[in-house]
């Protein structure tokens, strides 16, 4: 039996191009708004200087913006928080542009692109933006990149008993690299996670204020991404959202936007399963 | 539009080589709200003025290098006066190219 360990959501973010924002995302799963009828493009991260904010590349963009978001619901200062950045592929588009680069003039390969082209770009424009010298990770598993973030964040969380800022995100997958492992659209999530204290149930905005108690677990499948949601998820949720490998944080935001309580599984590795518990928080002692 | 002058110019009006530098300038570094007629040709591309910075300076001169066949070197000596101004620039780029 492996140790539960249990954490409060305090703030959630969100960002889609038909989804632009967490309140919008609930509505529209609640049944009570459609999505966006045009999609948007890529939000201006405004807590980053001109300089940076001109060469911030959309996986940056969304991921900042999502970020930024959570801290705002859960009503911290994005200076005293941790992070864990997750995103499936790291930056595409840039890839396949160094890529072919390389291989046709190597001599002319931009630096701008060069220096954004690194698994934590995102994470550094975002200490660089807020000014915060917390730890921050940025990390890959594939398909179960979620997944491997979130039981990161909740680690941390419980071991330096600090908040910490989980930031998931995907952008779009061009070239010769998309056939193989596709990703279309922009999503990007966040979470503000911190250490279960006696907080009692009462009014909170949607999505706050719920206890993720999580555990990993042997199994070798995860439930697939439109049955694991409680009740009855509109299908204009999951279709105002594009092909995007970042979908694997909708079960989890599906139950957080819903109010429902309920036990989820997302595959961790081969062979074993992060199982979730989702409940009201309840006061302690 | 500002009224063009000849090739090279002593003048704050900006000449046909500095207009298209200065596009350059403006799209390869994707300043947004940045008219590029509006940037004085003699005032200081780097730190104060447009603000720019060392990663700048690589991507104009990769720009530069791709548009005009003209290669500014990162251990170049001269850089600092090179890159001093758009007027700078423009003079240095076009008395080097290619012939």
């Amino acid at each position: 039996m492996s140790t539960c360990l249990e954490v409060r959501v305090s703030g959630v973010g969100f960002w889609a191009p038909r989804l632009p924002d967490w309140q919008t995302a609930c509505a529209v799963l609640a049944g009570r708004a459609e999505p966006e009828a045009v999609a948007r493009s890529r939000p201006a991260p405004a807590l980053l200087a001109p300089t940076e904010r001109r060469r911030a590349p959309d996986t940056v963009s969304i991921a900042l913006e999502a970020a930024s978001r959570a801290c705002e619901a859960a009503g911290v200062d994005p200076v005293s928080l941790p992070s864990v950045f997750a995103c499936t592929h790291g930056d595409g588009a840039i890839n396949d542009y160094l890529c072919g680069t390389l291989a046709s003039n190597p001599l002319l390969c931009s630096p701008t692109r060069f220096h954004n082209s690194v698994h934590n770009a995102a994470a550094g424009y975002w200490t660089i933006g807020t000014g915060c010298v917390k730890p921050s990770t940025a990390l890959t598993a594939g398909s179960e990149t979620f997944a491997a973030g979130l039981l990161e964040a909740i680690v941390q969380a419980l071991a330096d008993e600090t908040p910490v800022l989980y930031v998931a995100y995907d952008a779009a997958m061009p070239g010769p690299v998309g056939e193989v492992s596709p990703s279309a659209g922009m999503i990007a999530s966040a979470l503000v996670v911190e250490p279960l204290k006696g907080d009692g149930p009462g009014v909170r905005p949607a999505g706050v204020g719920r206890c993720l108690r999580a555990r990993v677990a042997p199994g070798a499948q995860a439930m697939p991404e439109a049955s694991v949601s409680p009740g009855s998820i509109p299908h204009a949720w999951f279709a105002a959202l594009p092909a995007n490998s970042m979908r694997q944080c909708l079960p989890l935001l599906a139950f957080l936007a819903s109010d429902a309580e309920g036990r989820m599984q997302m595959q961790l590795n081969q062979g074993c399963v992060l199982e979730v518990d989702i409940e009201e928080v309840t006061t302690h002692g | 539009m500002p009224a063009r002058e000849g090739i090279y110019s002593m003048s704050q009006v900006q000449s046909v080589a500095e207009h298209e530098m200065a596009e350059l300038i403006v799209t390869s570094l994707n300043l947004e709200g940045v008219d590029p007629a509006s940037i004085e040709p003699e005032a200081p591309l780097f730190g104060t003025g447009l603000g720019l910075d060392s990663i700048d300076a690589l991507e104009l001169a990769l720009e530069i290098s791709k548009r005009y066949g003209v290669q500014l070197r990162s251990d170049d000596e001269d850089n600092r006066q090179i890159f001093a101004s758009l007027r700078s620039l423009a003079t240095y780029v076009h008395t080097h190219r290619p012939a």
